[in-house]
């Protein structure tokens, strides 16, 4: 699909609008997670009687946006990634798919199993608790660097994406 | 006073991410590798990944809820130190997995 020779109200444009939707999501709360992780991580570094209800609601909300992140990226992988697929393969950055999007779309399922499991570590008592709070403490930290390599993987698939696009109109 | 017991549901849970995570890895390579399992994913959601992922989670759910349900707490008890180590291990071990596998073996 050539973006330059798309036409408002067309079938092939309202299929690139409803792509570009479902990506939209996808990346605003996938970085919404890796904050919420973070936020985590701040607070169990000062874990204390009067921040652990904050800990134990931003980690939900943390487990929360990936699923949303992961439903929409998911949707999207499966609905409208083939086309971007077969334009990565054909153009000079096949890497994009046949490395950066097979890791990615494997890595993300650890991650939102980790992701998942953020709120049953922080359900326990983090301030009397230090060993309970270094594990959390892993979990929250270990998310933004997983979450930050999959967020850049996805960049890499743009740019396949895009170099692709590009080089059909050369 | 300091309490360092950790809930049964925190390290049942870990264990089932820290096993998920290596199936997970596992499930990849053998998908890749034989046509057949991975036509045989295909067939059963319409994607292969779908299939993947409705699999290793369901892995991660029933070994979380298995071991959280077991009659003996001091099955599955263990000092924090040592459990973050496995989760460590198992996503490591995962991630290692699958990136080797994508860099170098296909």
């Amino acid at each position: 699909m050539r973006r330059s020779s798309l036409k408002p109200g067309t079938a092939t444009n309202k299929k690139a609008s409803m792509s570009e939707a479902m990506l939209m999501p996808h990346v605003f709360f996938g970085v919404a997670c890796i904050m919420a992780a973070l936020w985590v991580f701040v607070d169990a570094l000062n874990a204390s009687a009067s921040n652990a209800a904050r800990i134990r609601l931003v980690s939900r909300a943390a487990a929360a946006f990936m699923w949303v992140a992961f439903l929409a990226g998911g949707y999207w992988y499966v609905v409208f990634y083939p086309a971007d697929k077969a334009l990565i393969l054909k153009g000079p950055l096949p890497m994009a798919h046949a490395y950066f999007m097979e890791t990615k779309e494997h890595l993300v399922i650890t991650l939102l199993m980790l992701v998942t499991y953020l709120p049953v570590a922080a359900s326990n008592n983090l301030a009397a608790n230090k060993d309970a709070r270094r594990l959390v403490l892993w979990v929250s930290g270990i998310i933004p660097l997983l979450g930050l390599m999959i967020e850049g993987h996805g960049a890499i698939i743009a740019m396949g994406v895009k170099l692709a696009l590009l080089a059909k109109q050369v | 006073m300091e309490n360092n017991n950790l809930s049964k549901y925190t390290v049942s849970f870990g264990l089932a991410l820290a096993i998920g995570s290596v199936a997970n890895a596992l499930l990849v390579v053998a998908k890749e590798k034989s046509r057949a399992i991975q036509s045989g994913m295909q067939k059963l959601t319409g994607s292969h990944w779908i299939t993947h992922v409705v699999l290793v989670l369901i892995l991660f759910f029933g070994i979380g809820f298995l071991f959280q349900n077991l009659k003996s707490a001091s099955c599955i008890a263990m000092p924090a130190n040592r459990l973050v180590r496995i989760i460590l291990g198992g996503i490591v071990t995962g991630g290692a997995v699958i990136i080797g596998y994508y860099l170098l073996a296909d």
